[in-house]
């Protein structure tokens, strides 16, 4: 294999379809990565500011060059007015999608969106008891109407503190309170992060840091929840299922129909769609064996999760899909679709549809998806696909699919520790267990595709420390067969023991990247049946490879719920040392946990263990010297 | 000190530069075949082409001998080099003594064995009345025979293509520029010219032609015949090297030089096509008839014969061409023998347009191909030139983003 | 006489050299004409990436002797002796490439430019700033520099800032104040993410 492919991804589809990928001229991720080395270090390090038209301002890192900007903001200032406003784009994103979801309920309520429906009748009204509604007596229309009201209110400014903040342990709210930082409204935090952020504002780097958690936990309790529940009550609660993933899902004698992004509320309605049997007469009529829906990204894991639908790749797999040809149609809806794709897909037959009115690309033909047409146009972009499926040319799926259990909420893991989070407990306190640990977050070209997550997992599980992990890490573990009953063995004695105890593997796929909020409703849910506060539990959470805004959001929520987090791609934010300091060190004493930075991940998965020990020994239960 | 350099191409002008701007009173005497003032050698294949006029081919003014304080004996060859009597003979002229002598009579068109070759309109590419003759030639010209797929069969080549001439090239091996570079650059370069019209002919040679007076036509070793009312013969080069004692001073393909340049017989120097040394690639003595070489050569030979030991490293074979929307550019071993001591490495990067194809011996870089994304590869030659080891990645260098900064630590 | 010293410890790869140099060596001289200018004025500085990805402004040193004049066919190359530049002709250049296959810094570019006749591909290289220098400025690529990776000044200056430097690092007694240190933290972070790259592939 060229060294080159296998430096770029660990990935056996990866690495043959660059090669296709070069054979065919498609430009990737990773050549426009290496066209844009170096990249500018004022911005890697998070000097350089374009907040107002006196500047823009660049502070010089060896003291010589200027030290302010034109407005006189210091580098401590301006790096941490910058990692301000990546917290607000990355908390906007995921709340915005939670609203998204919101509205679908709501519009169901009306009885407005057909082909959408209450599918968890027993968790709407379990989460509407939490926002305070009283179900007796009300048909679940009218309860999901009161909770979608009840919801936007946590979107808006009426309300003091955010009403799923009730479900952290006790400890944790004082100490939000103490800080002043526990989120009021959604939007609220975000708009107040751009305001502090505006010339002239809030320009203490302690306090804008300070409102960045504040930012944070208004998506990780907010936004992201919300997005989360609602996804459940709308299209149901996950369940253990057996899956597919890596390209090798594709079938060539099938329709491939792939969806992008991260809602559920288009690709449930395009599940729909090719499973209605007129539009599989249809795709037979052209040829065809079947319609095979396929997903990448977190769209694909919501999908994954509640349908066990299989699974085509991460991040950095969704332009590569498209180079075997065999794709008759992408559609996307938001966030993390890379504007390429159109570009690759037009060296194929492949269709690109995109559905949001508020994501559009080059390259994709726009059909608008709204909650009253969705059923009604995901049968209309369905059609298409199965039209354009004689347009084929040459197809190349160069691997085979590898099986992966996905689908484990917090209700599931909890049922299948029979009912109550008991045995978890046990086995932790008895050490049998030594801790668990959250793997979240993307790819980045900067690390080989994968490489990051799954030596990671690796090193943890050998442990006998329990991963969970979400989005594009779930599906690079599920690709390297870290999802199955069987790969216990890989696990450390303890962990193989509960394992095959309960025929569970020993990574649980949790869902997306909004569903890392699960992460925290279970570490809740341990604390408080410890009763204790989350900082003091052995856990840590990693995001071993992430890019995004939304990362730094899940990692800063991560921190100021109490959950130690590693991270493997240096953020911007070595221009201020201050800052740094704050963020790995100084935060302990504030909130009781900190990031930490660590690009190697064997490096990182020490780290954590000497963590998870630290805290087993805190807690006076056995303990390892690491 | 008296100085007697033969021959006034660029090798032995930068001698003589060198020897005046070391030692102000050396007399020096230069003595070339060619009346036309030092030119550019390697331009002349752009005269034919038409981008380039005669008059900006001369490399040193009308002066330069003046300036130099240079006796000049031009148009004339020397017949015979009596070593023992350190004295040189011209055509026409009386022996010239010499305390120092430097040899840099470059090399001839080497020629080829075929019938009627005394016909009009047969050309070897070498000089400037070459191409004078030639250019007189292409008006009336309505096909072109180019015989040899080397270095000036392919600038003959090239030079009549633009000047609208279809022309047929025949090659004995596989590809052209089997000698500058690999195979896959080779077809690169021969679909670049294919599709601009030129007909490559490959495994086949000319036995001999036809015509009245002027050539017409032709023969080939398939027993095939070619109309053609121009002919270039590009077979290579040989070193000029007749007058040469070989009894005396040791020659094989040239003239052997060690690292002063100098030959077997003390106060004789040899330097440019002429001269054969070590090899920096092929770690073996062999002949680089290339511009630069001489150019380097003729610096040092001319250090060298004012006193100063300067030592040669060595020579390096390397090329640049452009051909339409191609950038070729080779150094060393570039085709390095499968069952060698080499490692070869190559990426073809299609999207950036970028080939690149590296051998090394152990942890030496010893031959280069680059096809497009040659800005760097004076730094790969100046590695080879170096010989210092490759301590970095060697997949980093196949980028077409490898740059100075890798190679400093 | 002063001279353009690159330090490339200090560079942070921010390529404004690039465009300050481009702009320098345009018709109009400023950045958003310049942008819309035909031929696009081209940099003459080249910020190029080094093993862990920082940045490296790659100029022409002009050397003594020159390889690429030696090289030059048409003598296209010369030297002005009083502001000790390297400097190609356009009007004889003849676009060979020969300069290319000499540089062993690869600074070399070929493309038209405003100076060169309309439509000729030459070769370009870094001059200096020479028409900015006779207007009393200093090179562009310096005065953009803000990370001072680029300085306009006496070789020998540099050189005893430098030694100085050292010395301070080494005397005892003397308070160490690392500037740069969020710098450094950024670059040893890269260097091991691609030491751990290396790792993999060597094992």
């Amino acid at each position: 294999m060229n060294d080159l492919f296998a430096n770029r991804t660990m990935t056996r589809d990866g690495q043959l379809l660059l090669e296709k990928a070069q054979r065919d001229r498609i430009e990737t991720v990773w050549d426009r990565f290496e066209n844009q080395l170096p990249q500018c270090g004022y911005c890697e390090m998070g000097l350089s500011c374009r907040i107002c038209v006196m500047g823009p301002c660049r502070i010089d890192p060896f003291g010589e060059g200027p030290q302010k900007g034109v407005c006189g903001a210091d580098a401590d200032i301006i790096v941490a007015r910058n990692l301000g406003r990546m917290i607000a784009a990355g908390a906007a994103s995921h709340s915005d999608h939670g609203r998204d979801l919101v509205d679908v309920l709501q519009e169901v309520a009306e009885g407005k969106a057909t082909g959408y429906q209450i599918r968890d009748v027993e968790k709407l009204k379990r989460v509407a008891a939490e926002y305070g509604i009283v179900a007796d007596g009300k048909d679940p229309a009218e309860i999901a109407g009161e909770l979608a009201y009840a919801m936007q209110e946590d979107y808006g400014t009426r309300r003091k503190s955010l009403t799923l903040l009730q479900r952290a342990p006790a400890k944790r709210r004082a100490i939000w309170d103490k800080l002043n930082i526990t989120p009021r409204g959604i939007d609220r935090e975000t708009s107040e992060m751009m305001h502090r952020t505006h010339m002239g504002v809030d320009n203490n780097w302690q306090t804008l840091l300070l409102h960045g958690l504040r930012n944070a936990l208004s998506d990780g309790w907010g936004g992201s929840m919300i997005a989360t529940e609602v996804s459940d009550i709308l299209f149901g609660t996950p369940q253990p299922a057996a899956t597919m993933v890596n390209v090798g899902v594709l079938k060539a004698d099938h329709v491939n129909i792939i969806v992008h992004g991260h809602n559920p509320v288009v690709s449930e309605m395009v599940l729909h769609a090719c499973q209605s049997e007129d539009l599989l007469q249809l795709a037979r009529e052209n040829g065809a064996a079947g319609i095979n829906l396929a997903g990448v990204c977190c769209t694909g894991n919501e999908l994954l999760m509640r349908n066990g639908i299989p699974m085509a790749g991460n991040h950095l797999t969704t332009e590569l899909v498209l180079t075997t040809g065999a794709v008759d149609m992408m559609i996307v809806d938001y966030q993390c679709i890379m504007p390429s794709l159109g570009s690759v897909a037009a060296c194929y037959h492949t269709k690109m549809i995109s559905t949001s009115d508020k994501a559009r690309f080059p390259g994709m033909q726009h059909r608008e998806f709204h909650p009253e047409n969705a059923a009604e146009k995901a049968r209309e972009v369905v059609k298409e696909a199965i039209e354009n499926f004689a347009d084929r040319g040459e197809v190349y799926i160069p691997v085979e699919p590898v099986k992966a259990i996905g689908g484990f909420s917090v209700e599931t893991i909890v049922d299948a520790l029979g009912g109550t989070p008991q045995p978890l407990i046990d086995a932790l306190k008895a050490g049998t267990i030594r801790g668990a640990v959250g793997i979240v977050g993307c790819n980045n070209p900067r690390i080989r595709q994968d490489f990051g997550h799954v030596t990671l997992t690796q090193k943890l599980i050998e442990n006998d420390i329990l991963v969970v992990d979400t989005g594009c890490a779930a599906v690079a573990t599920s690709k390297a067969g870290l999802k199955l009953a069987e790969a216990a063995q890989m696990a450390g004695p303890g962990l193989r023991e509960i394992c095959g105890a309960l025929g569970i593997p020993p990574v649980l796929h949790m869902g997306s990247c909004v569903d890392n909020v699960r992460i925290l409703v279970l570490a809740s849910a341990l604390a408080n049946a410890l009763g204790t506060d989350i900082c003091d539990l052995p856990i840590a959470g990693a995001a071993p490879e992430w890019y995004s805004e939304k990362a730094v959001a899940i990692g800063a929520y991560f921190v100021a719920s109490g959950v130690y987090t590693v991270l493997g791609p240096m953020p911007p934010i070595t221009g201020s040392m201050n800052v740094v300091k704050l963020l790995t060190e100084g935060l302990k004493d504030e909130v009781g946990a900190t990031f930490h930075v660590e690009p190697d991940p064997e490096k990182a998965a020490l780290a954590m263990r000497r963590h998870i020990e630290g805290k087993r020994a805190k807690l006076g239960l056995p303990s390892l010297k690491v | 000190m008296k100085h007697v350099i033969i021959g006034n191409g660029i090798a032995g002008i930068s001698a003589a530069e060198m020897i005046r701007q070391m030692d102000a009173d050396a007399s020096m005497t230069l003595i070339g075949d060619e009346s036309f003032p030092p030119y550019c050698r390697p331009m002349i294949s752009m005269v034919l082409e038409g981008s380039v006029g005669y008059d900006r081919l001369p490399v040193r003014g009308a002066d330069f001998y003046d300036r130099m304080r240079i006796q000049p004996i031009l148009g004339n060859r020397v017949t015979a080099l009596d070593v023992d009597n350190r004295t040189v003979s011209v055509q026409g002229e009386h022996n010239i003594s010499y305390d120092k002598l430097l040899i840099a009579t470059g090399a001839d068109p080497r020629p080829i064995k075929a019938n009627n070759l005394h016909l009009k309109n047969i050309f070897f590419m070498r000089t400037a009345e070459h191409v004078r003759a030639m250019l007189e030639a292409v008006p009336s010209a309505r096909r072109a025979l180019v015989l040899g797929g080397g270095l000036v069969g392919f600038k003959a080549a090239y030079g009549l293509l633009h000047r609208g001439i279809p022309v047929t090239m025949l090659i004995r091996s596989g590809y052209p520029l089997a000698l500058q570079v690999d195979p896959r650059a080779g077809q690169m370069i021969q679909d670049e010219l294919v599709a601009r019209g030129l007909d490559v002919r490959v495994e086949v040679h000319v036995i001999g032609f036809d015509g009245n007076s002027r050539v017409r036509r032709a023969f080939l070793s398939d027993g095939t015949e070619l109309d053609c009312d121009m002919v270039v013969i590009g077979k290579g080069v040989t070193p000029a090297l007749s007058f040469v004692p070989k009894n005396i001073i040791q020659v094989d393909l040239g003239i052997l030089v060690n690292r002063h340049l100098e030959t077997s017989v003390p106060g004789i120097y040899a330097a440019g096509d002429v001269a054969e040394l070590i090899d920096l690639a092929r770690n073996t003595r062999w002949v680089n008839a290339i511009w630069p070489e001489a150019v380097a050569q003729g610096r040092v030979a001319g250090m060298n014969m004012v006193g100063r030991k300067v030592a040669y490293k060595g020579s390096l074979s390397r090329n640049v061409i452009r051909i339409f929307g191609l950038d070729v550019m080779t150094a060393g071993i570039v085709n390095a023998p499968h069952d060698g001591p080499y490692e070869v490495i190559a990426r073809d990067d299609p999207l950036r347009k970028n080939y690149r194809k590296l051998v090394f011996l152990e942890d030496r870089l010893v031959g280069m191909t680059l096809v497009n994304h040659i800005q760097q590869g004076g730094m790969l030659i100046a590695m080879m030139q170096s010989g210092r080891p490759v301590n970095i990645s060697r997949e980093k260098i196949l980028s077409a983003s490898f740059n100075y900064r890798q190679l400093i630590r | 006489m002063r001279k353009v010293i690159v330090h490339p410890q200090r560079c942070v790869g921010c390529m404004q050299c690039m465009h300050a140099c481009a702009t320098a060596h345009s018709k109009s001289k400023e950045l958003f004409a310049a942008a819309l200018e035909s031929p696009l004025p081209k940099a003459r500085i080249h910020v190029g990436v080094g093993l862990f990805n920082e940045g490296f402004p790659n100029r022409c040193r002009h050397c003594e002797p020159a390889p690429c004049q030696l090289a030059c066919l048409p003598g296209a190359i010369s030297r002005d002796v009083e502001t000790d530049t390297v400097l190609i002709d356009p009007d004889l250049c003849i676009n060979c490439a020969s300069c290319a296959m000499a540089c062993p810094f690869g600074v070399i570019r070929y493309h038209q430019h405003c100076y060169a006749p309309p439509g000729k591909v030459v070769a370009v290289k870094c001059d200096n700033c020479f028409e900015r220098q006779m207007q009393g400025l200093i090179p562009a690529c310096v005065e953009v520099c803000k990370a001072h990776a680029l300085t306009f000044e006496d070789p020998s200056r540099a050189l005893k800032r430098r030694t100085d430097e050292v010395a301070r690092s080494v005397s005892p007694g003397v308070l160490q104040t690392d500037l740069a240190a969020g710098f450094s933290v950024l670059n040893a972070h890269k260097r091991q993410q691609i030491e751990i790259a290396l790792r993999r592939s060597q094992s």
